[in-house]
């Protein structure tokens, strides 16, 4: 695997995003929570008169909340969706990926100057997390 | 420049088509009953109207129609009512002067959808009320005027300008360019329901029948592309109940119903969908059918697959289910679906459910928890401030003139959590289908028209919501689907006690509270986590409770409280051989280590403290005690 990615900070470790799948960042701003929702949603997010619904990374990925600053617009086939990180560190390529996942939200996992990057399945974050029409 | 006499001729036209219909309106009600002699003098003034203005366009055949209209409903007048059967011969005579104006008036499945239509190019062209194009106008000059600032300001000459606050500005005008678009596109489904009674009546009178017409929701907004095409589905299903549902007058009276059939054709949005009902009380489809529709397949399939009649004999007009599939086909077509519920002898109801992809919903938005959230204003009854509440099935409600209506906080329903409710907080009065809930709050934010948008692939199907909407300070208010609410709150509750006795499943637990949104905060989490709840007020009320019940598993008590409070309940409990081991919890108040030091004295099991009262905090010292 390589490629352009984006590389952001979620609490002390580093992730990577293909930059395809990424529209753009914004500012964390003001969420509205939606209750009944599954807890990876943390809420939607006003994105030019859009919702876009914000997912948690930390939890999903085993780390301890975070207050996120950033909100990183990815998106996958018609999917779309904010994903909160603390940090966008930067934009550049990455080495084919060396190690293996060790989350199903990752596809791999990269040394980069000794810090381990994993690589996000945006796919697979993107999925639907309610089931059917539920209730 | 002046009006070419075309010109003249067309405005004159358009008067006289306007005229037309509201006089056909008042003389189809004068026909059944309603109106009086209100409706005589406006169907005398348009006439007149009418009159006059195609005697100045030299149009005498027309005048001379409009005048003898005129000399009988003036006539009617001074006799001092217009008899059902004159008003019924003067509907001849309004089609005729229609005909003579050269007004197309044709049935209403070949009408053109007001507002849409062949512009002289060929294109279709729209028709728009004013006060849209203003709001539009308003925000293009907004617009303008922010260009200007702008300028103004980069090229030095204002104060300095933030770049975000700018950014944000110029996105919230984009977002009213956007809407007053999007406005433009919808219209009330009034706008293609004025010829529909005089079309059932019409049909009624040719089939011997006796029908009445109820149309309600009409002013329910639907995208145009919706709205175009679906009045000719309408109006196939009203002949088909005219002609197959509803029974002739001596066969309805035979079966004890009243000779005039009911028809209704009621809109309303309805779980993200506009709903579009068509309903009849005639014979209903035959007792086979419906025994078909238990195997598996819906009762729509059924008559749309095989064009089933529910009546024997073919008439001239097609069969129940015959031309169904081409509705079902068209809502189909639009995304939307068709269900069929018909009861033998009873009458049948057909609803095609479409999608509101880009309606406009008036609501009323209100805050809870600091969230905003809105509810369509068609689904709510009333609102009014909690006073004063009752009790039915041990469950808080409110007494409206009369009609017990239960009451929940909206936090409780949707599983928010947050800080208790203020005493005499407001409470909205959802209504759906019959049933009524009045749902408390923290306060009013207002009315507004607004946009539903999808909460976006991640969030499909997560029920409670028809969509969320941005409101004109940015921020995002959550839109509440009333009919889940009342499912949420009424369904589960009013079966429970019919599962008395053979209910082992879930723990039930007893909270005692004489303040009323703590104790309904504490059930709305229990319940949501699948415990059956009581409720008492007081000590006391507890304990009669407790005495009736052997099946109260845990008691969440509050320590102050009237007549008997925490403490001594729970000594009574504790004093109580049979009862003696019931898990008891206290809701006590931050720092109040006395009640502590006294409840563990009396044998308390756990505290739970006010200020500190969350969700999982409850819960995990419920499933504690409960070992579960």
């Amino acid at each position: 695997m390589s490629g352009v990615f984006v590389r952001v900070r979620v609490v002390d470790e580093h992730y990577a995003l293909p930059v395809e799948e990424v529209a753009e960042v914004v500012a964390y701003g003001q969420l509205t929570p939606v209750p009944g929702a599954p807890p990876e949603v943390m809420g939607v997010h006003n994105l030019r008169g859009q919702i876009l619904p914000v997912v948690d990374l930390a939890g999903p990925l085993g780390l301890d909340a975070t207050e996120p600053a950033r909100v990183v617009v990815a998106e996958s086939g018609e999917r779309r969706a904010g994903l909160a990180v603390d940090a966008v560190v930067d934009v550049g390529e990455l080495p084919p990926a060396s190690e293996r996942p060790e989350s199903p939200h990752l596809s791999g996992a990269v040394l980069v100057d000794g810090t381990l990057v994993g690589v996000l399945d945006v796919g697979s974050i993107l999925a639907p997390l309610t089931g059917g029409t539920g209730d | 420049m002046s009006p070419s006499e075309e010109e003249i001729h067309a405005l004159v036209r358009e008067e006289a088509g306007d005229c037309l219909q509201r006089m056909e309106s008042s003389l189809l009600g004068l026909e059944s009953g309603r109106g009086g002699l209100d409706a005589v003098d406006a169907v005398l003034r348009d006439a007149h109207s009418i009159k006059g203005s195609a005697a100045m366009v030299g149009w005498d055949e027309a005048a001379a129609i409009a005048s003898g209209i005129e000399d009988r409903v003036e006539q009617a007048r001074e006799d001092g009512a217009l008899p059902p059967e004159a008003a019924g011969a003067l509907l001849g005579e309004i089609d005729a002067l229609g005909r003579s104006l050269g007004i197309e008036r044709g049935t209403p499945a070949e009408e053109p959808l007001p507002g849409s239509g062949e512009g002289a190019a060929g294109d279709p062209t729209i028709r728009v009320p004013a006060a849209k194009v203003d709001r539009m106008l308003d925000a293009v000059g907004e617009t303008v005027l922010y260009h200007r600032r702008l300028e103004h300001a980069l090229g030095g000459g204002g104060e300095a300008v933030q770049a975000p606050d700018q950014l944000d500005m110029g996105e919230r005008l984009l977002d009213d360019l956007q809407e007053s678009v999007v406005q433009m596109r919808t219209l009330p489904l009034s706008t293609i329901t004025t010829p529909f009674p005089r079309a059932v009546r019409d049909l009624a009178a040719e089939e011997g029948k006796e029908v009445e017409l109820e149309i309600s929701g009409a002013e329910t907004q639907l995208d145009r592309v919706i709205l175009d095409g679906i009045s000719e589905m309408i109006v196939h299903l009203l002949r088909n109940a005219v002609a197959h549902g509803i029974e002739a007058p001596a066969e309805r009276e035979g079966a004890g119903k009243p000779p005039t059939g009911r028809l209704e054709l009621r809109a309303e949005q309805r779980g993200g969908m506009v709903a579009i009902e068509v309903r009849d009380d005639g014979r209903g489809v035959s007792p086979e059918l419906t025994a078909l529709v238990s195997e598996g397949r819906s009762l729509a399939d059924i008559l749309a697959e095989t064009g089933f009649s529910t009546q024997a004999e073919v008439t001239g007009v097609a069969g129940r289910g015959v031309g169904l599939d081409a509705v079902k086909r068209h809502v189909e077509g639009l995304s939307g679906s068709l269900d069929v519920q018909s009861e033998p002898g009873q009458g049948t109801t057909i609803v095609m459910l479409l999608p509101l992809t880009l309606a406009l919903m008036r609501v009323l938005l209100f805050e809870r928890g600091g969230n905003p959230f809105g509810l369509p204003v068609t689904s709510i009854g009333r609102v009014l401030a909690v006073e004063e509440t009752t009790s039915l099935n041990s469950r808080p409600s409110l007494d409206l003139e009369g009609d017990v209506v239960p009451l929940a906080d909206l936090s409780a329903l949707i599983g928010a959590g947050g800080q208790p409710l203020q005493e005499g907080c407001p409470a909205v009065v959802v209504e759906s289908l019959g049933r009524r809930l009045a749902v408390a709050c923290d306060r009013l934010l207002g009315e507004e028209e607004v946009v539903i948008k999808s909460l976006g692939s991640l969030l499909a199907g997560l029920p409670g919501y028809l969509g969320a909407a941005i409101l004109e300070n940015g921020r995002i208010a959550l839109v509440l689907d009333s009919a889940h609410l009342l499912k949420t709150r009424i369904g589960p509750s009013a079966t429970a006690p019919a599962e008395q006795g053979h209910d082992t499943a879930s723990a039930r637990i007893l909270v005692v509270d004489d303040q009323f949104s703590p104790r309904e905060l504490q059930r709305g989490i229990l319940e949501t986590a699948g415990y059956e709840v009581e409720i008492a007020r007081d000590g006391r009320e507890a304990l009669s409770r407790i005495s009736e019940s052997d099946r109260i598993e845990l008691v969440l008590s509050d320590v102050q409280m009237p007549e008997m409070d925490g403490f001594e309940l729970l000594e009574a409990i504790r004093a109580d051989d049979e009862r003696s081991s019931l898990p008891v919890v206290l809701v006590t108040t931050l720092g109040d280590d006395e009640s502590r030091r006294r409840g563990a004295e009396a044998g308390a099991d756990a505290y739970i403290v006010k200020e500190e009262f969350d969700q999982r905090t409850l819960l995990e010292t419920v499933e504690r005690l409960l070992g579960s």
